[in-house]
Protein backbone atom coordinates (compact mmCIF):
# COMPACT_ATOMS: atom_id res chain seq x y z
CA UNK A 1 0.00 0.00 0.00
CA UNK A 2 1.34 3.73 -0.79
CA UNK A 3 0.10 6.34 1.37
CA UNK A 4 1.38 9.48 -0.70
CA UNK A 5 0.88 13.12 0.21
CA UNK A 6 1.58 16.87 1.15
CA UNK A 7 1.00 18.78 4.07
CA UNK A 8 1.55 22.22 5.15
CA UNK A 9 2.56 23.00 8.97
CA UNK A 10 2.23 26.72 10.00
CA UNK A 11 5.38 27.08 11.25
CA UNK A 12 9.09 27.22 11.30
CA UNK A 13 10.92 24.20 9.42
CA UNK A 14 13.63 23.89 12.92
CA UNK A 15 10.13 23.69 15.47
CA UNK A 16 8.47 21.07 12.89
CA UNK A 17 11.39 19.00 12.93
CA UNK A 18 12.07 19.16 16.10
CA UNK A 19 8.12 17.97 17.03
CA UNK A 20 8.14 14.95 14.88
CA UNK A 21 11.23 14.08 17.34
CA UNK A 22 9.10 13.88 20.05
CA UNK A 23 8.29 10.85 21.56
CA UNK A 24 5.20 12.34 23.33
CA UNK A 25 4.28 14.09 20.49
CA UNK A 26 4.22 11.32 18.17
CA UNK A 27 2.16 9.32 20.44
CA UNK A 28 -0.36 12.02 20.24
CA UNK A 29 -0.43 11.84 16.52
CA UNK A 30 -1.10 8.34 16.57
CA UNK A 31 -4.78 7.11 17.06
CA UNK A 32 -5.88 5.61 20.57
CA UNK A 33 -4.25 5.79 23.77
CA UNK A 34 -0.50 5.17 21.96
CA UNK A 35 2.41 4.82 23.70
CA UNK A 36 5.57 5.84 22.87
CA UNK A 37 9.14 5.51 24.04
CA UNK A 38 12.65 6.67 23.16
CA UNK A 39 14.99 3.39 22.81
CA UNK A 40 18.22 4.73 21.16
CA UNK A 41 18.84 7.02 18.51
CA UNK A 42 16.13 7.80 16.46
CA UNK A 43 14.67 4.48 17.61
CA UNK A 44 11.18 4.00 19.22
CA UNK A 45 9.20 1.54 20.72
CA UNK A 46 5.48 1.17 22.27
CA UNK A 47 1.67 -0.08 21.60
CA UNK A 48 -1.30 1.32 19.56
CA UNK A 49 -4.95 1.16 20.12
CA UNK A 50 -6.72 0.51 16.95
CA UNK A 51 -10.24 0.09 15.85
CA UNK A 52 -12.15 0.59 13.16
CA UNK A 53 -15.94 0.16 12.69
CA UNK A 54 -16.87 -3.60 13.01
CA UNK A 55 -13.29 -4.29 14.45
CA UNK A 56 -12.91 -4.37 18.01
CA UNK A 57 -9.84 -2.11 18.92
CA UNK A 58 -6.91 -4.10 20.07
CA UNK A 59 -3.19 -3.28 21.33
CA UNK A 60 -0.25 -3.48 18.32
CA UNK A 61 2.88 -3.74 19.05
CA UNK A 62 5.15 -1.03 17.13
CA UNK A 63 8.69 -0.21 16.56
CA UNK A 64 9.96 2.99 14.76
CA UNK A 65 13.56 3.70 13.89
CA UNK A 66 14.33 6.89 12.18
CA UNK A 67 17.30 6.93 9.29
CA UNK A 68 18.96 8.00 7.03
CA UNK A 69 18.29 11.38 8.99
CA UNK A 70 19.54 15.12 7.55
CA UNK A 71 17.95 17.70 10.23
CA UNK A 72 16.00 19.21 9.51
CA UNK A 73 14.73 18.21 6.17
CA UNK A 74 14.73 14.50 5.60
CA UNK A 75 14.12 11.20 7.13
CA UNK A 76 13.65 7.81 6.44
CA UNK A 77 11.15 6.48 8.62
CA UNK A 78 11.08 2.45 9.37
CA UNK A 79 8.02 0.96 10.79
CA UNK A 80 7.33 -2.56 12.38
CA UNK A 81 3.67 -3.21 13.82
CA UNK A 82 2.15 -6.21 14.88
CA UNK A 83 -1.44 -7.00 15.99
CA UNK A 84 -4.02 -9.88 17.05
CA UNK A 85 -5.01 -9.75 13.56
CA UNK A 86 -1.97 -8.96 11.48
CA UNK A 87 0.93 -6.81 11.03
CA UNK A 88 2.01 -3.33 9.17
CA UNK A 89 5.67 -3.32 7.81
CA UNK A 90 7.22 -0.88 5.54
CA UNK A 91 9.26 2.71 4.83
CA UNK A 92 8.15 6.49 4.77
CA UNK A 93 10.11 9.20 3.49
CA UNK A 94 9.79 12.71 4.84
CA UNK A 95 10.94 15.61 3.37
CA UNK A 96 10.24 18.81 4.57
CA UNK A 97 10.75 21.93 2.65
CA UNK A 98 10.83 25.76 3.61
CA UNK A 99 7.54 27.24 2.48
CA UNK A 100 5.66 31.29 2.57
CA UNK A 101 9.08 32.91 3.30
CA UNK A 102 10.15 30.29 6.11
CA UNK A 103 7.06 30.75 8.17
CA UNK A 104 5.50 27.61 7.05
CA UNK A 105 6.97 23.84 6.38
CA UNK A 106 5.69 21.99 3.32
CA UNK A 107 5.83 18.53 4.32
CA UNK A 108 6.14 15.93 1.71
CA UNK A 109 5.60 12.01 2.37
CA UNK A 110 5.36 8.70 0.98
CA UNK A 111 5.10 5.36 2.76
CA UNK A 112 5.28 1.59 1.10
CA UNK A 113 3.54 -0.66 3.51
CA UNK A 114 3.03 -4.13 3.73
CA UNK A 115 -0.29 -5.21 5.31
CA UNK A 116 -0.54 -8.98 6.35
CA UNK A 117 -2.52 -11.15 8.22
CA UNK A 118 -6.25 -11.79 8.39
CA UNK A 119 -7.01 -8.04 8.38
CA UNK A 120 -5.36 -8.07 4.76
CA UNK A 121 -7.25 -10.81 4.02
CA UNK A 122 -10.65 -9.66 5.31
CA UNK A 123 -10.20 -5.75 5.31
CA UNK A 124 -8.28 -5.52 2.06
CA UNK A 125 -10.88 -2.91 0.84
CA UNK A 126 -10.89 -0.81 3.84
CA UNK A 127 -6.99 -0.51 4.12
CA UNK A 128 -6.75 2.78 1.98
CA UNK A 129 -9.34 4.38 3.71
CA UNK A 130 -8.42 3.53 7.25
CA UNK A 131 -4.67 4.64 6.20
CA UNK A 132 -5.52 8.04 5.15
CA UNK A 133 -8.07 8.99 7.92
CA UNK A 134 -5.12 7.65 10.22
CA UNK A 135 -2.73 9.73 8.23
CA UNK A 136 -4.91 12.74 8.23
CA UNK A 137 -5.93 12.71 12.09
CA UNK A 138 -2.00 12.63 12.62
CA UNK A 139 -1.56 14.88 10.66
CA UNK A 140 -4.49 17.72 12.41
CA UNK A 141 -2.73 16.52 15.87
CA UNK A 142 0.36 17.34 14.63
CA UNK A 143 -0.42 20.81 13.48
CA UNK A 144 -2.63 21.51 16.64
CA UNK A 145 0.73 20.42 19.11
CA UNK A 146 2.40 22.63 16.68
CA UNK A 147 0.25 25.88 17.75
CA UNK A 148 0.37 24.78 21.01
CA UNK A 149 4.06 25.22 21.05
CA UNK A 150 4.46 28.16 18.91
CA UNK A 151 1.67 30.02 21.40
CA UNK A 152 3.79 29.24 24.15
CA UNK A 153 7.04 30.21 22.65
CA UNK A 154 5.79 33.98 21.63
CA UNK B 1 -14.74 -19.81 12.68
CA UNK B 2 -16.22 -19.32 16.02
CA UNK B 3 -16.76 -16.46 17.64
CA UNK B 4 -14.71 -15.42 20.99
CA UNK B 5 -16.88 -15.75 24.11
CA UNK B 6 -19.73 -13.06 24.93
CA UNK B 7 -22.94 -12.62 26.82
CA UNK B 8 -25.96 -12.89 25.62
CA UNK B 9 -28.96 -10.30 26.02
CA UNK B 10 -32.46 -11.01 24.47
CA UNK B 11 -34.68 -8.14 25.28
CA UNK B 12 -38.08 -7.35 23.86
CA UNK B 13 -38.70 -4.18 24.51
CA UNK B 14 -36.99 -1.10 23.16
CA UNK B 15 -36.86 0.29 27.17
CA UNK B 16 -34.78 -2.78 28.27
CA UNK B 17 -32.22 -2.18 25.19
CA UNK B 18 -31.44 1.20 25.85
CA UNK B 19 -30.85 0.24 29.65
CA UNK B 20 -28.51 -2.90 28.82
CA UNK B 21 -26.95 -0.37 26.22
CA UNK B 22 -26.60 2.13 29.13
CA UNK B 23 -25.16 -0.48 31.45
CA UNK B 24 -22.86 -1.74 28.31
CA UNK B 25 -22.05 1.30 26.50
CA UNK B 26 -19.32 0.47 24.06
CA UNK B 27 -18.60 -3.22 25.33
CA UNK B 28 -21.55 -3.89 23.39
CA UNK B 29 -23.08 -4.31 20.20
CA UNK B 30 -26.92 -4.84 18.50
CA UNK B 31 -27.59 -7.76 16.58
CA UNK B 32 -29.75 -6.92 13.76
CA UNK B 33 -30.12 -8.98 10.71
CA UNK B 34 -26.30 -10.19 11.62
CA UNK B 35 -24.78 -10.24 8.28
CA UNK B 36 -22.22 -8.30 8.60
CA UNK B 37 -21.25 -8.05 12.58
CA UNK B 38 -21.86 -12.25 13.10
CA UNK B 39 -19.13 -12.60 10.24
CA UNK B 40 -17.07 -9.85 11.66
CA UNK B 41 -17.14 -11.96 14.74
CA UNK B 42 -16.67 -14.85 13.64
CA UNK B 43 -13.44 -14.03 12.03
CA UNK B 44 -13.26 -12.68 15.50
CA UNK B 45 -12.11 -8.99 13.97
CA UNK B 46 -15.26 -7.52 15.97
CA UNK B 47 -15.45 -9.33 19.99
CA UNK B 48 -18.04 -7.94 21.36
CA UNK B 49 -18.40 -8.44 24.99
CA UNK B 50 -21.73 -8.25 24.69
CA UNK B 51 -24.62 -8.54 22.49
CA UNK B 52 -27.88 -7.70 22.39
CA UNK B 53 -29.81 -9.22 20.32
CA UNK B 54 -32.76 -6.92 18.86
CA UNK B 55 -35.00 -10.37 17.04
CA UNK B 56 -37.74 -9.91 19.56
CA UNK B 57 -38.19 -6.15 20.46
CA UNK B 58 -42.08 -5.61 19.70
CA UNK B 59 -42.20 -3.18 16.85
CA UNK B 60 -39.24 -2.62 15.52
CA UNK B 61 -40.37 -3.85 12.25
CA UNK B 62 -43.03 -2.11 11.56
CA UNK B 63 -43.76 -0.44 7.92
CA UNK B 64 -46.82 1.57 7.66
CA UNK B 65 -47.68 5.28 5.47
CA UNK B 66 -48.69 7.95 7.32
CA UNK B 67 -49.65 11.37 5.44
CA UNK B 68 -47.03 10.94 2.35
CA UNK B 69 -44.46 9.63 4.91
CA UNK B 70 -43.24 6.29 4.65
CA UNK B 71 -42.32 4.76 8.36
CA UNK B 72 -39.73 1.80 7.98
CA UNK B 73 -39.07 0.09 11.13
CA UNK B 74 -35.40 -0.62 11.67
CA UNK B 75 -35.31 -4.18 11.70
CA UNK B 76 -37.09 -4.21 8.72
CA UNK B 77 -35.69 -7.06 6.26
CA UNK B 78 -34.43 -6.04 2.86
CA UNK B 79 -36.12 -8.19 1.32
CA UNK B 80 -39.10 -7.59 2.90
CA UNK B 81 -38.57 -3.74 1.95
CA UNK B 82 -38.11 -4.83 -1.82
CA UNK B 83 -41.00 -6.56 -1.96
CA UNK B 84 -43.58 -4.43 -0.34
CA UNK B 85 -46.23 -1.95 -2.37
CA UNK B 86 -45.95 0.53 0.40
CA UNK B 87 -42.13 1.07 -0.46
CA UNK B 88 -42.86 0.87 -3.74
CA UNK B 89 -45.10 4.16 -3.71
CA UNK B 90 -43.10 6.00 -0.91
CA UNK B 91 -39.43 4.90 -1.79
CA UNK B 92 -39.67 3.10 -5.33
CA UNK B 93 -35.68 4.24 -5.37
CA UNK B 94 -35.05 1.65 -2.60
CA UNK B 95 -36.28 -0.61 -4.25
CA UNK B 96 -34.67 -0.46 -7.63
CA UNK B 97 -31.27 -0.62 -5.43
CA UNK B 98 -32.10 -3.63 -2.87
CA UNK B 99 -31.76 -5.83 -5.18
CA UNK B 100 -27.97 -5.09 -5.74
CA UNK B 101 -27.63 -5.53 -1.75
CA UNK B 102 -25.53 -8.79 -1.80
CA UNK B 103 -28.16 -11.82 -2.59
CA UNK B 104 -31.22 -12.69 -1.73
CA UNK B 105 -30.39 -15.35 1.13
CA UNK B 106 -28.45 -12.65 2.71
CA UNK B 107 -31.49 -9.25 2.50
CA UNK B 108 -34.10 -12.51 3.97
CA UNK B 109 -32.13 -11.44 6.84
CA UNK B 110 -30.36 -8.02 6.53
CA UNK B 111 -32.09 -5.45 7.60
CA UNK B 112 -32.46 -1.63 6.23
CA UNK B 113 -31.69 -0.53 9.70
CA UNK B 114 -28.69 -2.53 10.69
CA UNK B 115 -26.87 -1.40 6.89
CA UNK B 116 -27.49 2.57 7.98
CA UNK B 117 -26.07 1.77 11.66
CA UNK B 118 -23.21 0.16 10.29
CA UNK B 119 -22.18 2.37 7.64
CA UNK B 120 -20.34 0.63 5.53
CA UNK B 121 -18.86 2.67 2.64
CA UNK B 122 -19.82 0.09 0.11
CA UNK B 123 -22.74 -0.48 1.49
CA UNK B 124 -25.94 0.75 -1.03
CA UNK B 125 -28.55 1.46 2.07
CA UNK B 126 -26.75 4.55 3.37
CA UNK B 127 -26.26 6.47 0.02
CA UNK B 128 -29.86 5.77 -0.71
CA UNK B 129 -30.96 6.99 2.06
CA UNK B 130 -28.73 10.08 1.55
CA UNK B 131 -30.12 11.23 -1.71
CA UNK B 132 -33.86 10.37 -0.07
CA UNK B 133 -32.61 12.72 2.86
CA UNK B 134 -34.24 10.58 4.60
CA UNK B 135 -34.47 11.11 8.43
CA UNK B 136 -33.90 8.40 11.56
CA UNK B 137 -35.33 8.24 15.01
CA UNK B 138 -32.79 7.28 17.51
CA UNK B 139 -33.50 6.35 20.92
CA UNK B 140 -31.56 6.09 23.85
CA UNK B 141 -32.08 6.47 27.83
CA UNK B 142 -32.68 10.27 27.61
CA UNK B 143 -35.33 10.03 25.20
CA UNK B 144 -35.66 10.57 21.72
CA UNK B 145 -34.18 12.62 18.37
CA UNK B 146 -34.46 12.39 14.99
CA UNK B 147 -31.25 13.14 12.53
CA UNK B 148 -31.38 13.69 8.53
CA UNK B 149 -29.15 11.40 6.75
CA UNK B 150 -26.53 14.25 5.74
CA UNK B 151 -25.83 14.88 9.49
CA UNK B 152 -25.97 11.03 10.30
CA UNK B 153 -23.11 9.69 8.63
CA UNK B 154 -19.98 10.89 10.19
CA UNK B 155 -16.30 9.06 8.23
CA UNK B 156 -15.46 5.36 8.18
CA UNK B 157 -18.16 3.13 9.59
CA UNK B 158 -19.35 6.67 11.65
CA UNK B 159 -22.44 7.86 12.41
CA UNK B 160 -24.33 10.25 15.01
CA UNK B 161 -25.56 7.00 16.98
CA UNK B 162 -24.25 7.42 20.80
CA UNK B 163 -22.80 3.82 22.37
CA UNK B 164 -26.65 4.14 24.49
CA UNK B 165 -28.53 4.88 21.51
CA UNK B 166 -30.27 2.52 19.20
CA UNK B 167 -31.64 3.02 15.71
CA UNK B 168 -35.67 2.34 15.94
CA UNK B 169 -37.01 3.79 12.33
CA UNK B 170 -36.45 5.35 9.25
CA UNK B 171 -38.58 8.09 7.62
CA UNK B 172 -39.01 8.86 3.64
CA UNK B 173 -41.11 11.92 2.74
CA UNK B 174 -43.19 10.42 -0.32
CA UNK B 175 -41.78 11.59 -3.57
CA UNK B 176 -43.21 14.60 -5.30
CA UNK B 177 -44.80 14.87 -8.44
CA UNK B 178 -42.39 16.25 -10.96
CA UNK B 179 -39.88 14.45 -9.66
CA UNK B 180 -37.44 11.26 -10.54
CA UNK B 181 -35.02 8.81 -9.40
CA UNK B 182 -32.31 6.41 -10.47
CA UNK B 183 -29.80 3.87 -9.12
CA UNK B 184 -26.57 2.14 -10.51
CA UNK B 185 -23.71 0.67 -9.65
CA UNK B 186 -20.46 -1.50 -11.16
CA UNK B 187 -19.13 -3.85 -9.42
CA UNK B 188 -16.79 -7.36 -10.68
CA UNK B 189 -19.52 -9.44 -10.24
CA UNK B 190 -23.30 -9.09 -9.05
CA UNK B 191 -23.79 -9.18 -5.21
CA UNK B 192 -19.86 -8.01 -4.88
CA UNK B 193 -18.97 -4.97 -2.59
CA UNK B 194 -19.56 -2.29 -5.70
CA UNK B 195 -16.13 -0.70 -7.54
CA UNK B 196 -18.25 2.62 -7.08
CA UNK B 197 -21.91 3.58 -7.35
CA UNK B 198 -25.00 6.39 -7.73
CA UNK B 199 -28.05 6.76 -5.83
CA UNK B 200 -29.78 9.95 -6.99
CA UNK B 201 -33.63 11.86 -7.26
CA UNK B 202 -34.18 14.76 -8.99
CA UNK B 203 -37.23 17.05 -9.73
CA UNK B 204 -38.55 19.35 -12.11
CA UNK B 205 -40.55 22.52 -12.11
CA UNK B 206 -43.17 23.56 -14.32
CA UNK B 207 -41.31 24.77 -16.76
CA UNK B 208 -39.31 21.76 -17.23
CA UNK B 209 -36.18 23.80 -15.06
CA UNK B 210 -34.55 21.35 -12.35
CA UNK B 211 -35.69 22.53 -9.02
CA UNK B 212 -33.67 19.66 -7.08
CA UNK B 213 -30.90 17.07 -6.83
CA UNK B 214 -29.81 15.06 -4.63
CA UNK B 215 -26.53 12.84 -6.01
CA UNK B 216 -24.91 10.06 -3.24
CA UNK B 217 -21.98 8.23 -3.91
CA UNK B 218 -20.96 4.61 -2.52
CA UNK B 219 -17.60 3.36 -2.57
CA UNK B 220 -15.64 6.49 -3.06
CA UNK B 221 -15.23 7.91 0.54
CA UNK B 222 -15.07 7.43 4.14
CA UNK B 223 -19.05 6.78 4.14
CA UNK B 224 -21.96 7.98 1.72
CA UNK B 225 -20.68 11.07 -0.46
CA UNK B 226 -23.35 13.65 -0.97
CA UNK B 227 -22.29 15.25 -4.17
CA UNK B 228 -23.48 18.67 -3.76
CA UNK B 229 -21.26 20.27 -6.61
CA UNK B 230 -23.10 17.96 -9.08
CA UNK B 231 -26.67 19.16 -7.53
CA UNK B 232 -25.64 22.50 -7.93
CA UNK B 233 -24.54 22.26 -11.82
CA UNK B 234 -27.71 20.90 -12.39
CA UNK B 235 -30.09 23.59 -9.94
CA UNK B 236 -31.92 26.30 -12.14
CA UNK B 237 -31.50 24.75 -15.34
CA UNK B 238 -32.71 22.45 -17.88
CA UNK B 239 -31.33 18.66 -17.57
CA UNK B 240 -29.92 18.64 -20.90
CA UNK B 241 -26.63 16.42 -22.04
CA UNK B 242 -24.66 19.05 -20.89
CA UNK B 243 -25.92 19.46 -18.20
CA UNK B 244 -25.39 16.23 -16.47
CA UNK B 245 -21.78 16.06 -18.31
CA UNK B 246 -21.32 19.14 -16.01
CA UNK B 247 -22.56 16.98 -13.05
CA UNK B 248 -20.34 14.23 -14.13
CA UNK B 249 -17.38 16.31 -14.03
CA UNK B 250 -18.32 17.96 -10.75
CA UNK B 251 -18.39 14.57 -9.27
CA UNK B 252 -15.31 13.82 -10.47
CA UNK B 253 -13.73 16.65 -8.89
CA UNK B 254 -15.25 16.61 -5.61
CA UNK B 255 -14.70 12.82 -4.13
CA UNK B 256 -11.55 11.46 -3.09
CA UNK B 257 -12.00 7.73 -3.39
CA UNK B 258 -9.95 4.91 -2.42
CA UNK B 259 -7.50 2.41 -4.31
CA UNK B 260 -7.92 -1.57 -3.37
CA UNK B 261 -6.47 -4.60 -5.12
CA UNK B 262 -9.87 -4.07 -7.60
CA UNK B 263 -9.39 -0.71 -8.87
CA UNK B 264 -7.79 2.84 -8.45
CA UNK B 265 -8.63 6.11 -7.27
CA UNK B 266 -8.41 7.29 -10.51
CA UNK B 267 -10.44 4.20 -12.20
CA UNK B 268 -12.98 4.76 -9.53
CA UNK B 269 -13.55 8.59 -9.76
CA UNK B 270 -13.96 7.91 -13.75
CA UNK B 271 -16.57 5.12 -12.87
CA UNK B 272 -18.51 7.27 -10.56
CA UNK B 273 -18.36 10.12 -13.73
CA UNK B 274 -19.96 7.36 -15.85
CA UNK B 275 -22.48 6.18 -13.61
CA UNK B 276 -23.50 9.52 -13.15
CA UNK B 277 -24.47 9.68 -16.80
CA UNK B 278 -25.75 7.26 -16.95
CA UNK B 279 -28.03 7.32 -13.88
CA UNK B 280 -28.90 11.19 -14.33
CA UNK B 281 -30.93 10.69 -17.45
CA UNK B 282 -32.92 7.98 -15.83
CA UNK B 283 -33.84 9.76 -13.00
CA UNK B 284 -34.87 13.07 -15.25
CA UNK B 285 -36.84 11.19 -17.51
CA UNK B 286 -38.88 9.29 -14.94
CA UNK B 287 -38.86 13.09 -13.37
CA UNK B 288 -40.88 14.22 -16.55
CA UNK B 289 -43.56 11.37 -17.00
CA UNK B 290 -44.19 11.97 -13.36
CA UNK B 291 -44.90 15.49 -14.00
CA UNK B 292 -46.91 14.96 -17.09
CA UNK B 293 -49.17 12.31 -15.20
Amino acid sequence: MIVDGEHVFPGPREVVWALLQDPEVLSKAMPGAAKLALVGDGAYEGSIRVGVGPVTAAEWKLSVTLEDRVAPEHYVMQVDSKGPIGFTRGSATVDLAEADGGGATRMRYHADLQVGGKVAGVGQRLIDQVAKMMTQRGLNALGGELERRLAEGA
Amino acid sequence: MKPAPFEYHRPSTVDEVTELLARHGPDAKLLAGGQSLVPAMNFRLAQPAVLIDLERVAGLAELREEGGVLRMGAMTRQRAAERSPAVARGAPLLVETLPFVAHPQIRNRGTVGGSIAHADPAAEIPAVMLALDARFHLRGPGGSRTVGAGEFFTGLFGTALEADELLTEVEIAAPAPGSGWAFGEVSRRHGDYALAGVAATVALDAAGRCSGARIALLSVGEGPVLASGAAAALLGGEPTADAVRAAADAVEREIDPPADIHASAAYRRQLAGVLVRRVLPRAFERARAAAVQ
